[in-house]
């Protein structure tokens, strides 16, 4: 077992390069500004708790995004009060984007308005392959096999096109 | 929109998080006050509460079977320890479900991790099994000699009627509070209660996550 200093340096080295990850998944399971900080504390004493745990066979960052899903997914299942109303991320930047053209505002607004009305695994397979991940990188974070992550992405994007088609964006 | 630009689009958001991230300051690797934090998530002060509460019962009900072990009826002192060994074994089933639910590995992928989980939340549901089945030594605790003697048909006729009843209601529930029964009504009846809420959840959440993934099957008793 790793001593404790090492584990200490290996935790915090761990936090500051995949904090994006965190606040992502945080920023989309959680429409509250007070939530997602409750949500991103969850998720880093959960990655603390699993650190000695570690396995190698796997990407740092695959790991990561299992902890911060699984917990973000248990997050949000126990606190859904019904509530899914939706904050346009806009309104917490407006200061930082008044160069943006209307029609990608808008089209901000509309793909956050999806990934906000999809179910909570829905968004964890949204989440991942809008950062780029491969199908393959997908099926191991989620645990499902490469086909189903194929066929589940192609359902969810025709939806989405069917949606950006019907506000003509 | 082809599938770059969705990705260019979703990079943008990012772009933006990061400005709020750095600005709101949310993320910290404080050790100390996360290693005092994972210490006190581990229970809610609703459950400490509830085996608080199962565990003062079971000492007053422990100290009165000790102190009348000779004195008392029978009926009574069967019908304690019953009452007593299944309250002990319901505790004992629910803190183990929270120390198993507390230790779930949540660097597994995502599916698995989560059916575990429910699994485990929905298990709990063996300790209201358990608690049932104490039913009828609710109807024979207060038994004694004295209502042998002066034998009443027609109140041992009730008497009967209502032991037998709580015994067939116990052993009815005690074989159907199960996964499966989990969406009829008298299920939905008996758990509607508030405390009952996250279990039911957790059944609802088994269903929607076999239905995404129905590969690996999962332990729901």
């Amino acid at each position: 077992m790793k001593n404790e200093i090492e584990l200490n340096h290996q935790f915090k080295k761990i936090i500051d390069q995949h904090k994006g990850i965190l606040f992502r998944i945080a920023r989309t399971y959680c429409k509250n500004e007070n939530d997602w900080q409750d949500l991103i504390q969850e998720m880093t004493i959960q990655i603390w708790r699993s650190l000695s745990k570690y396995n190698n066979q796997f990407a740092v960052s695959t790991w990561v995004y299992r902890i911060a899903l699984n917990v973000a997914i248990s997050f949000y299942r126990k606190n859904r009060r019904g509530d899914h109303s939706y904050v346009p991320l806009s309104d917490h930047i407006s200061a930082i984007d008044e160069e943006q053209d209307f029609e990608r505002k808008e089209q901000l607004n509309l793909l956050e308005q999806f990934i906000c009305d999809l179910n909570d695994l829905d968004k964890a397979l949204m989440l991942l392959y809008l950062d780029d991940k491969s199908h393959a990188e997908i099926a191991e974070v989620l645990g499902i096999s490469v086909s189903n992550v194929s066929t589940k992405v192609a359902r969810i994007r025709e939806k989405l096109k069917k949606r950006f088609l019907q506000k003509n964006l | 929109m082809n599938e770059n630009e969705l990705k260019d689009l979703w990079k943008s958001t990012n772009e933006k998080l990061d400005h709020i991230r750095l600005t709101g300051n949310a993320i910290t690797a404080d050790l100390t006050r996360l290693k005092i934090e994972s210490g006190l998530s581990a229970m809610k002060p609703n459950k400490i509460f509830a085996l608080l509460l199962g565990f003062v019962w079971v000492i007053f009900v422990d100290t009165i079977l000790l102190h009348h072990w000779e004195s008392a009826s029978p009926f009574f002192i069967v019908s304690a320890i019953i009452q007593v060994l299944s309250t002990k074994i319901a505790m004992g089933i629910y803190v183990y479900h929270l120390i198993l639910i507390h230790n779930t590995d949540m660097s597994e992928p995502v599916i698995n991790s989560q059916k575990k989980l429910a699994g485990l939340r929905a298990s709990t549901l063996w300790a209201a099994r358990i608690l049932f089945l104490q039913l009828p030594v609710w109807t024979i605790f207060y038994w004694n000699d004295a209502m042998f003697k002066d034998a009443n048909t027609i109140l041992w006729g009730l008497q009967a009627i209502v032991t037998l009843l709580f015994t067939g209601v116990a052993i009815w529930l005690f074989i159907n509070i199960r996964y499966e029964n989990c969406n009829k009504k008298w299920f939905r009846f008996v758990f509607g209660k508030k405390e009952w809420q996250p279990i039911i959840k957790a059944m609802d959440q088994l269903n929607h996550l076999e239905k995404y993934d129905p590969g690996e099957e999962v332990n729901k008793e």
